[in-house]
């Protein structure tokens, strides 16, 4: 695409872009550092996330701030309009992120001398390798703007919800059996939870990409098939 | 993705009963061409303007905005050498047939231009002298009027106390102002503006664009500017011309959030080249 | 430098001549002007408005060069005014891109600076002859001839200044040609065209030749345009050449009398123009 007449204006769109892009490799690595930190009971890793988080929340500010300056002095239209809302959405979304993943890594914390079953490790496993392909992939769409790869990732969270939905009732199962489980089963439930919740978010970051792709809010289905009521 | 009849919405018959979203043609354009001498200005240009909507013309220097306009009410009939081909229709009758009576047709069509250009006259001459012209009025109403089409231009307050001063004491805006009013004195049903707010400062700029707004719930608007800023904010439809072509029509949230032409995309983001 | 030294110098240089050029013009006309006055004033009395020429030797006024001087004038003004303005608004308004214009354009500044005793022969064939006498209308109509490219140029030059935003401005409301002229036009070009008018009067309160061969000149009071009509530029022509004294006296004051209207008449047109521009 032609450059901006003024150039300054290119570069503030695409340091925009790149700040997005940072903020997402931290989220990134906060949220797979936090799950080796829950399943291998690592405390340094965890506490590092715990830092680490920080940085996500200043660059959150920092991005919005941009983002505002970029409305009032140049008054973008059309694709740079959309550049921007999407800068603030997607901001958004990561930042949640990374607090889930701090969430995560403070339970790790709490539940460290526990010991939990291999199925139960599995499926924790299994859940948080889909929420982070998930999120990959969306951080790849957006740099690429690729648009097949946002419409992907928002087709795959129904995945996530029923792997979700399996590990709740396993968890539920477990504290059935034995109440001494009921502590860590239900940090893991909510580790579990914000790992759906991780997926969720990277579902709203592909909608964004898709509307600042093709300029259309996404039709898709987007239903949740998470099922409270078991 | 090229021209015309893709991004123009399917054209209406101009006599046709309002459409289901409630739209009538006032004006329709349907390969208009137009020649200075042997060059050619405008290549079959089709456009909808419609009923007590503000549609914008906006383009790069050049590209045959003005000159779109200046058909509309025949305004180029002053010049010689200059013509145009095609079918303008005002509601059912033909703009552009050799039979109109121009006179007749610019007091429906009205305009006001760039530069404000108050007669020499008082400013109560500037409007009563256009309503005397059609009308014979006896002199309290003719008052009336007169207060009436300063009230409708946001003027009456600035100068009622001096109604008998010389229209180009004003300052710009006002004199901008005065002429719209005397546009509106003699009741047309379209009111195009050329660059109207170009002359002006910020803030006469925000007043005659409120004035728009207000204006578009008894005439069809057309305005021409420069300012995309402005055109995003005045009208309901904008159109894109360049170089003498129609490049995209759409309901003007559409194309400032997300335009089907890469063209539109790159003049209205600034990125022309 | 060097460059703008060279340039400084040649600035002063051009300066120092422009302003000793317009002392040269100016000090011919202080001249002129000083001996008009000093010869001209010591005649001038009463009884030059009051009583008519005089055989030589008598004393007497200029009373019948003066009035026949101004019928004259005014009937010129009053033919070719009408069709100096209406040429002009034609050339600038209906024909401006017509051929027929720039003929008539052409034609009319040569016409503008046409010997003035060529006219008066040509009004002496046409007029004069076929009547078979002198007459004060021929000396009008010749006049008139003088008046009219004038009025046609300043109306022209005046209606194609102003901005055709404006005629497009009438044009919008539906205003025809004809009444845009009318109310719009004349009324912005109105001091620009009476500067005209006034330019051609002092113009031809001056002109002697084209009198010479048509209206002559009459000794005595006469109010009969049919007949030869007196007026001051032929009064002063025959007096000052004359051997009389008082005749010379009375040249010299009539001389003033006309240098005195032109200068009124230029003052009323600069302040015309000026009022014109502000408004």
């Amino acid at each position: 695409m032609t450059q901006h007449t003024v150039t300054s204006f290119e570069d503030e769109l695409q340091a925009l872009s790149r700040s997005i892009g940072e903020m997402g490799g931290r989220a990134e690595q906060i949220v797979e550092r936090s799950i080796v930190a829950l399943l291998r009971s690592d405390m340094t890793l965890a506490h590092e996330v715990i830092e680490a988080d920080k940085k996500v929340d200043a660059l959150h500010r920092q991005i919005e701030e941009d983002a505002i300056i970029v409305i009032a002095r140049r008054q973008p239209m059309a694709q740079d309009l959309r550049e921007t809302v999407a800068a603030i959405r997607i901001a958004n979304d990561l930042e949640r992120v990374g607090d889930l993943g701090k969430n995560i890594a403070k339970r790790a914390v709490v539940i460290q001398h526990e010991s939990f079953s291999n199925k139960l490790r599995v499926g924790v496993e299994h859940l948080s390798e889909l929420a982070l392909r998930q999120v990959k992939k969306v951080l790849d769409a957006y740099a690429a703007r690729d648009v097949v790869k946002a419409e992907e990732v928002c087709a795959h969270d129904e995945e996530i919800d029923a792997v979700y939905t399996s590990l709740f009732r396993e968890l539920l199962t477990y504290m059935m059996e034995d109440p001494r489980n009921i502590t860590m089963c239900t940090h893991l439930l909510f580790c579990a939870k914000n790992i759906e919740r991780i997926g969720d978010h990277a579902t709203n970051i592909a909608e964004t990409v898709y509307y600042l792709i093709t300029g259309e809010q996404w039709e898709g289905p987007r239903q949740s098939s998470t099922r409270i009521d078991e | 993705m090229t021209v015309t009849s893709a991004s123009v919405p399917t054209p209406r018959v101009a006599n046709a009963a309002m459409g289901a979203e409630g739209l009538k043609e006032k004006i329709s354009i349907r390969d208009l061409d137009f020649y200075y001498g042997e060059t050619r200005a405008l290549k079959s240009i089709s456009v909808p303007l419609y009923m007590h909507k503000v549609t914008a013309f906006i383009g790069p220097s050049g590209c045959g905005k003005s000159t779109l306009l200046r058909v509309l009410n025949r305004m180029y009939d002053l010049y010689p050498g200059q013509r145009a081909d095609g079918h303008v229709r005002l509601d059912d009758t033909d703009i552009l047939a050799p039979s109109q009576d121009l006179n007749l047709l610019r007091a429906k069509v009205g305009m006001v231009f760039q530069k404000p250009t108050p007669f020499p006259m008082t400013i109560y001459e500037n409007i009563a002298f256009g309503i005397r012209l059609y009308e014979r009025l006896p002199k309290s109403e003719l008052d009336d009027r007169v207060k009436h089409c300063l009230e409708r231009a946001a003027l009456w307050d600035e100068v009622k106390d001096k109604l008998d001063a010389n229209g180009l004491s004003l300052s710009g805006g006002q004199q901008q102002r005065l002429c719209i009013a005397r546009t509106v004195a003699v009741r047309p049903e379209v009111i195009l503006f050329d660059e109207p707010c170009s002359a002006l400062d910020p803030i006469s700029t925000s007043k005659i664009e409120e004035l728009i707004d207000e204006l578009k719930h008894e005439y069809t608007i057309c305005i021409v500017t420069h300012n995309m800023q402005q055109a995003a904010r005045v009208s309901d439809y904008t159109a894109f011309m360049y170089l003498g072509e129609m490049v995209e029509f759409d309901e003007t949230s559409k194309i400032f959030t997300s335009p089907r032409d890469n063209r539109t995309q790159d003049y209205i983001t600034g990125r022309f080249g | 430098m060097a460059i703008y030294d060279t340039r400084r110098r040649r600035n002063h240089l051009a300066i120092g001549l422009a302003y000793a050029a317009t002392a040269f013009g100016l000090t011919w006309l202080v001249l002129i002007l000083a001996v008009l006055l000093w010869k001209g004033f010591s005649g001038l009395n009463l009884a030059v408005f009051t009583e008519m020429t005089p055989p030589p030797g008598s004393a007497g006024g200029l009373l019948n060069p003066i009035i026949g001087s101004l019928v004259m004038t005014f009937i010129a003004v009053l033919i070719g005014t009408p069709l100096g303005i209406l040429a002009g608004t034609y050339m600038a308004e209906y024909g401006r891109y017509d051929k027929l214009t720039m003929v008539v354009r052409f034609i009319n500044d040569i016409l503008l600076s046409a010997p003035s005793i060529v006219i008066g022969l040509f009004i002496y064939e046409v007029m004069v002859a076929q009547m078979g006498h002198f007459s004060g209308w021929a000396g009008s109509v010749a006049l008139a001839v003088i008046v009219v490219p004038v009025v046609v140029r300043t109306t022209e030059d005046m209606l194609s200044l102003l901005p055709d935003t404006m005629r497009e401005a009438a044009a919008s409301i539906g205003l025809p040609r004809s009444l845009m002229i009318q109310k719009v036009a004349y009324r912005a070009a109105r001091a620009g065209m009476i500067t005209g008018v006034l330019l051609a009067v002092a113009r031809i309160s001056g002109e002697t030749a084209p009198l010479l061969f048509t209206a002559l000149n009459n000794q005595f009071w006469s109010t009969n345009m049919n007949a030869p009509v007196s007026s001051l530029p032929v009064v002063i022509f025959q007096f000052a050449l004359s051997p009389y004294e008082d005749w010379q006296q009375l040249a010299w004051t009539g001389a003033l009398l006309i240098t005195m209207a032109v200068l009124a008449l230029s003052i009323g047109a600069r302040i015309l123009s000026s009022r014109g521009k502000t408004s």
